[in-house]
């Protein structure tokens, strides 16, 4: 689910501004190592998450304001290549802030407990990191797709010219879309924070897997990248259970068995070219 | 791609500078530093002849390089070949894996073409780091790998090794300019400017596209070799798609489908580099701002920009036939240097 996290928040991107963000798995980072400090300072787990969000959805409304407004014109990977930039730069920051070291964060006391589920014995903050995903999607599901500012949303990364010849702001709504889904990987970093140890590897690493759930699911296909997570993390966990070493690979034999096959995405449907 | 009047002029003052250094009485840590521009000049070569020509982004040169310092490495020190099969196989195995590559990252184009690539890329990291540990020597890498042994000429020598890249080097350059003014290259520029009339025009577009990304490879093998060789050690980071990451940024630094923007973009982003960690920590973030300035306000990059600047006051100059050409001379490397230390 933390991978859906993740990806959903570079498909929404991707699929509303049609630029890829080489930057996402740095914001998740970002958003995990904020979760820390704030989480450690108030005690709270809940001030950490939140103000993962709030800075994540700051940075990103920032990033695209001042850097990624100017390129939309220009190829894809012009874009593609500046959030490269951006990684480094998020990378040294936090470095510079806290150091190179690893950081632990514990389990908010409220979820610290197992429970017995099906004969296996679950911890109770996967089962709420799942939750969390589940209602992410729900509520991610709505807006878009039913509400005034999804249709909006939609609208805009249809034909922007349109939208903008209406009076409708989309800068604004752009910078909307980016931010919230920088806002997402935040969050991903937040709640990933207890699970395993904040450290800075997390930026390249993490953006690896996300990328191939999200080529998997299909670009830009929110749908799709729920399925992609499920069978992703599926994938992952029978394979640790029969045969550890081979896990990443597994990953990547999936990967390219996909694009040889279905080049578009596992989900794809052509009736939805945003 | 033309071979303009900027472009000798320029080439003319790096091999004046490139040529002369030895005689400079510089330090071991310059000619060092120097050797490896060259080296990484080769590579964003060979970078840019996919990039640059084509305009497609690849994230798998990283495994390229790596796959041609492991083919170093392993084949001097497992099967005691010598030195020049060492460097031959290294281009051969680069090509070899950009042609591997090329089956499945030429089915999809554009950014799912860079995810593909950085996917496969991925996949060898992993392999060379920790699968194949028998092999590659895992995450501890290989030590003392080879330097080249020639007629008897101490290659140990800083100043011997830099003289045999800067011939490689040189040998490269000549390749890829002939290529590029070669009929095969004139293809290839019209894919970039309007694939759909170059596939129309009845050319296989697949397949230039594959012996692009396939000549690329093997120049990346060759410089994987060479650094390699240059740094006696050879480990998995090089294949790391953040190496890939670094070889985008010097082509771009420098301008991307120029001739000498990758050798510029490399040269900046080293020297830079040594500059910036003298001071700071933190070079890479720095380094991550100006790279992101550059693409923003100077997408055709250092040499891009000057061969433009270079244009306009010829065009000016032989309108007022006029301004004598050392004066210009000078106000090119001025601006340069300014650009270089910005």
């Amino acid at each position: 689910m933390l991978l859906f996290l993740l990806a959903a928040g570079l498909t929404l991107i991707f699929g509303m501004l049609g630029v890829i963000n080489f930057a996402h798995g740095a914001v998740y980072m970002l958003g995990a190592y904020v979760s820390f400090a704030v989480g450690k300072y108030t005690g709270s787990f809940l001030m950490g998450v939140l103000a993962a969000i709030t800075l994540t959805a700051v940075v990103g409304a920032l990033v695209e304001k001042f850097t990624l407004r100017p390129l939309y014109d220009r190829p894809h990977f012009y874009q593609l290549i500046l959030t490269f930039g951006l990684i480094l730069v998020l990378a040294d920051l936090v470095r510079a802030v806290w150091g190179s070291g690893y950081q632990e964060v514990p389990i908010p006391p409220l979820w610290n407990g197992t429970v017995d589920m099906l004969g296996s014995t679950i911890p109770v903050y996967r089962l709420f990191v799942i939750g969390l995903g589940v209602g992410v999607s729900a509520l991610l599901y709505l807006v878009l797709e039913k509400s005034t500012f999804g249709m909006l949303v939609r609208a805009a990364s249809s034909d922007a010219e349109m939208v903008r010849t209406l009076g409708l702001p989309v800068g604004s709504i752009r910078m909307a879309v980016f931010a919230v889904g920088c806002g997402l990987s935040g969050l991903a970093g937040a709640i990933a924070a207890p699970l395993f140890p904040v450290e800075l590897g997390m930026a390249t690493n993490t953006i690896i897997d996300c990328f191939i759930v999200v080529i998997l699911g299909g670009l830009g296909n929110i749908r799709g990248a729920i399925a992609a997570s499920l069978l992703v993390g599926m994938v992952r966990a029978i394979g640790y259970v029969y045969m550890p070493s081979w896990v990443d690979i597994l990953t990547f034999v999936l990967l390219i068995a996909t694009l040889l096959t279905r080049p578009q995405g596992l989900f794809h449907r052509t009736a939805r070219t945003a | 791609m033309k071979i303009s009047q900027f472009d000798v002029f320029f080439g003319l003052v790096l091999s004046t500078l490139a040529l002369s250094l030895p005689f400079l009485n510089p330090t071991e840590s310059l000619v060092h530093l120097t050797t490896l521009v060259l080296i990484w000049s080769i590579f964003a070569i060979g970078f840019d002849f996919v990039f640059g020509s084509l305009g497609m982004v690849s994230f798998g040169h990283a495994s390229f390089l790596g796959v041609g310092g492991y083919a170093l490495a392993i084949v001097t020190q497992r099967y005691g070949l010598p030195f020049s099969a060492g460097v031959g196989l290294a281009i051969v195995f680069g090509a070899a894996f950009a042609l591997l590559f090329s089956f499945f990252a030429l089915r999809v184009s554009g950014i799912f073409f860079a995810l593909v690539t950085l996917a496969l890329s991925q996949l060898f990291f992993i392999l060379a780091d920790s699968k194949l540990r028998s092999f590659t020597g895992g995450s501890d890498g290989i030590s003392g790998v080879e330097r080249p042994s020639l007629l008897g000429i101490d290659f140990f020598d800083p100043i011997n090794y830099y003289w045999f890249v800067l011939v490689i080097y040189a040998l490269v350059i000549l390749l890829v300019v002939s290529l590029r003014s070669s009929p095969f290259g004139r293809v290839v520029e019209a894919i970039r400017t309007n694939e759909i009339r170059a596939d129309q025009l009845g050319f296989n577009v697949n397949r230039y596209k594959q012996i692009t990304f396939v000549i690329s490879g093997g120049l990346s093998g060759l410089a994987g070799s060479l650094l390699a060789s240059l740094l006696m050690y050879m480990n998995p980071q090089m294949l790391h798609w953040t190496t890939s990451g670094d070889v985008i940024i010097m082509t771009l630094l420098g301008g991307s489908g120029t001739l000498w923007g990758a050798t510029i973009g490399v040269l900046a982003f080293e020297f830079l580099k040594d500059w910036l960690s003298s001071w700071t920590d933190y070079w890479y973030g720095v380094l991550g701002v100006i790279f992101m300035l550059v693409t923003i306000f100077v997408p055709r990059g250092i040499v891009g920009e000057l061969a433009r600047a270079f244009a306009t006051r010829t065009h000016k100059r032989s309108q007022r036939a006029s301004a004598p050409a050392v004066k210009q001379q000078q106000s090119t490397q001025n601006k340069q240097t300014q650009e270089v230390s910005l």
